[in-house]
């Protein structure tokens, strides 16, 4: 038996069985034209910029642009065109494909009721520049896309991991890093605590949440009677209900039928 | 003795005489009223606060990543643990992103329709009355806890009958629902509606002029419209600085273009406004469950959409017929295969505008899926909102942001 | 001014009750487990709906404390992942002895759904756990038969023999 092939660059779960003439369907592009909003939109943004393509999908305008232009073109969008909110920022891996990230821009327009996706492509040791200055909002975004993508972004106030702690080793969404985490990752809480010489104590992570073992009296895993933590696994069972809760807490002393003891026998 | 290890006590960032006489406190990411994990770092001059940094990420778990791993009818339990509060207001904009993805929004039967838009409004009573419960508890208030704790079982009570759960519902499924509302299940609906408005005067009688309640929140807060629009605010905090912007109105979904209702907003801008506008909100959901409860009742029986390719047969179709179990088999073991292309759909959850951005590739499993939470944003707004207040205003502040950490950190 | 007279040994009962310092103090000790708010996710909703109005948790005496020193009991509520993890054994550290850990959720308890990257796959390999309470989120009933089972634990210790410290590794 041979082993399956599993490529390096994309680990995430994939599909086990494909049909060979098996073609996905796409969802359709519509012309701009289509509305009358997004057709002057465009033709605004054509007028100033070079796009490189502009179609609708699924009710909202989609523009491929440039990344260089990317603050500029936000600047004219907010506030030339009134889409005045930035609701969504974030990046697409595709190194696998064609070594590149996809960064998106969700803008949103209240008086117009309508929404934009501004999309880029940089290569993947391409710095992006910062939007902070438009959008307030973008601070945050584009820190988690730093620290989800390592996806540099110039000027930014504050460039900084956000989610994962400082010391993290990798970027958690890229198609390379693996859903229960690198070397690193597995051992990191341990590291931290106790140090690296407790790895070995304190045992790798257990990964199949349904595991079960008789033997093991430390944790989770054990499924017979309760025995005291560590003990062998045929000890004596604990038997938590041999207290009897019915007899009285405290006895009362009757004096009349006591007897003295003599102590001194 | 204690167990040993290489923990160093935590007094690095704590300095209390330093040349500019400013403090710096750390404030969680434990703490009782935080709402959750949220580290704030302050920087105090006397009792203001100079400078605020927000630190989150301590309830990271990772659910984008697994969302590219699983299969789209798989991940739906996934969304209930991220605003924990409101679940069903998760499902439903996951389930309706990928009905958008599939392009099938409009084959979910009217039945269905009713029945979601019927929890997803008593899920925006169940969360607001679990932000006032907790917003009073941070302030003070300790018997307004009680009365809205007790208030918001019953209604858990009518989920529970519904699903069977009563935090983590996933009543709502990818084409419509599973179940259909069981029998005598609207009068108790009806009764709970009937009761809630006396609750709500209740709170109000107790809360709207009580001294010590305007005293910490009113002017407290103050959001101009212009810094919501800039830090991308919505829900009930872009409504409360003056903006009428409500998903539900301006980009109706469900049956809400056929119900009438009034999205209150407020122009005071401040903590007060938007706790004002959680009251109204509430009796808004009330009255719009009560045009629906009629509406169930001409509705037809059929629960999921009939989309072969995508969505199993009912399950009476699959015990009898042969193409409906092949495939009902093949959509289980392998899922279904979307479209190659990418939506974002906004839905109007009780925080504000709950986002799904999703990118398939034409495989069972999304490419990219992103999660637009807005208590992320909602979030980021306390490193400009913070400074110049004092360090008493800051749990309320926090309170009235009504942030949830499980779709902050995803 | 009426002398306050009676004969206790004549009238049959002395103001004495006489019990065992075992019983007395763990009577004390159970009926007064105090817990440390430590709600980390979904779980912390339950936990809070145990300790309001309708499952009033003060009845078995576990009042909520936001401080690890007036804690005698950790209910680790939710998700606790690798970035909290040095605080949870900070939180666990400051608190007194004798000292008990209930960890309610399947997250706390393995890691529940969670198995990825960013989450401690179960709470024990941080902490030494005396209770685990399954479910997702468990029900407040389920909790306060955890606390009514940890009590029974504790009603059978002596307080003679000192308790050793729990050790995890």
């Amino acid at each position: 038996m041979m082993r399956p092939y599993r490529p390096k660059d994309n680990v995430q779960k994939k599909s086990y069985y494909t049909d060979r003439f098996w073609v996905a369907p796409k969802i359709p592009k519509i012309d701009v034209k289509e509305d009358e909003v997004f057709a002057s939109d465009t033709k605004k943004i054509k007028e100033k910029f070079d796009i490189k393509d502009a179609y609708i999908q699924r009710g909202q305008l989609v523009v491929e642009i440039d990344p260089k232009i990317n603050k500029d073109l936000l600047f004219f969008l907010r506030d030339e065109l009134e889409y005045d909110m930035l609701m969504e920022l974030s990046a697409i891996d595709y190194l696998a494909q064609s070594g590149e990230f996809e960064i998106f821009y969700q803008l949103l327009s209240m008086s117009k009721r309508k929404r934009v996706r501004v999309k880029c492509r940089i290569k993947e040791n391409e710095a992006i520049e910062s939007v902070n200055s438009v959008f307030r909002s973008a601070d945050w975004s584009e820190r988690e896309m730093y620290d989800m993508f390592g996806i540099v972004v110039n000027n930014h106030p504050y460039l900084k991991r956000l989610l994962m702690p400082d010391d993290w080793v990798g970027y958690p969404l890229r198609k390379t890093y693996p859903l229960q985490g690198d070397e690193a990752a597995q051992w990191y809480e341990i590291d931290k605590i106790f140090g690296k010489e407790y790895r070995e104590v304190v045992g790798p992570e257990m990964r199949d949440p349904a595991y079960i073992n008789e033997n093991d009296t430390n944790n989770f895993a054990r499924y017979k009677h309760e025995v005291p933590k560590g003990a062998p696994a045929d000890s004596e069972p604990i038997e938590i209900d041999s207290f009897n809760e019915d007899a009285p807490l405290v006895e009362t002393f009757d004096l009349k039928k006591s007897k003295f003891v003599n102590r001194d026998r | 003795m204690q167990q040993r290890n290489r923990l160093e006590p935590f007094f690095e960032n704590l300095s209390f005489d330093r040349e500019d006489n400013r403090m710096v406190i750390n404030f969680g990411p434990q703490h009782p009223s935080a709402h959750g994990q949220l580290r704030l770092i302050l920087e105090l001059d006397g009792e203001k606060i100079v400078k605020a940094v927000p630190d989150i990420g301590y309830l990271h778990r990772g659910m984008e990543k697994m969302a590219e791993n699983m299969i789209y009818n798989e991940f739906l339990p996934t969304t209930d643990r991220m605003d924990y509060i409101a679940a069903t207001s998760n499902n439903y904009a996951f389930a309706f992103a990928v009905e958008k993805l599939l392009g099938i929004e409009n084959e979910v039967p009217r039945r269905a329709k009713v029945i979601r838009t019927i929890l997803l409004e008593l899920n925006r009573i169940i969360s607001h009355l679990f932000w006032l419960a907790t917003h009073a508890l941070d302030v003070g208030a300790m018997s307004v806890f009680l009365y809205c704790f007790r208030e918001r079982e019953y209604a858990l009570d009518l989920i529970e009958d519904y699903c069977g759960a009563r935090l983590t519902h996933s009543s709502v499924r990818i084409g419509g629902v599973p179940l259909d509302l069981p029998e005598g299940w609207l009068e108790k609906l009806s009764v709970y509606l009937n009761n809630l408005p006396r609750q709500i005067e209740l709170y109000e009688g107790l809360l709207d002029e009580n001294r010590i309640w305007r005293m910490r929140l009113e002017n407290v807060g103050v959001i101009p419209p212009e810094m919501a629009k800039s830090w991308g605010c919505s829900g009930i905090m872009l409504r409360g600085s003056g903006i009428e912007w409500d998903i539900r109105k301006e980009e109706p979904y469900e049956l809400y273009d056929e119900l009438d209702f009034d999205i209150p907003v407020s122009t005071t801008c401040d903590s007060y406004g938007r706790y004002k506008l959680y009251m109204e909100e509430m009796r808004q959901s009330i009255r719009i469950i009560r045009q629906l409860i009629p509406m169930y009742k001409d509705t037809k029986p059929q629960l999921m959409a009939r989309v072969p390719q995508y969505i199993s047969a009912p399950k009476e179709d699959i015990m009898t017929q042969n193409y409906s179990l092949m495939q009902h088999f093949v959509l289980v073991t392998q899922g279904m295969r979307p479209p190659v292309g990418e939506v974002y759909v906004p839905t109007e959850s009780p925080k504000g505008e709950l986002g799904f951005f999703i990118r398939s590739e034409g495989e069972p499993y999304p490419y990219r899926l992103k999660v637009r939470a807005p208590s992320f944003w909602h979030t980021s707004i306390l490193q400009d909102l913070l400074p110049g207040h004092y360090l008493a205003d800051v749990v309320t502040i926090i309170g009235s942001t009504n942030i949830v950490f499980g779709e902050i950190d995803r | 001014m009426a002398q306050h007279q009676v004969n206790y040994a004549a009238s049959g009962g002395l103001p004495v009750a006489l019990t065992t310092v075992d019983k007395i103090v763990n009577w004390g000790r159970t009926n007064s487990l105090w817990a440390l708010t430590y709600g980390l996710a979904c779980c912390a909703i339950e936990m809070m709906a145990t300790g309001a109005s309708r499952y009033d948790f003060d009845r078995f005496g576990v009042i909520f404390r936001a401080s690890p020193r007036q804690a005698d009991v950790m209910i680790v509520a939710g998700t606790l992942t690798k970035k909290h993890a040095e605080f949870i054994r900070r939180l666990y550290d400051q608190m007194a002895e004798p000292k008990w850990v209930i960890s309610m959720g399947s997250c706390a308890n393995t890691g529940g759904m969670f198995n990825t990257y960013a989450t401690v796959q179960g709470v024990d390999r941080v902490i030494p756990v005396d209770l685990y309470l399954p479910g997702c989120a468990p029900r407040p009933e389920t909790l306060q038969y955890a606390v009514m089972l940890l009590q029974k634990k504790l009603r059978k210790k002596t307080i003679f023999n000192r308790q050793k410290p729990k050790r995890l590794v």
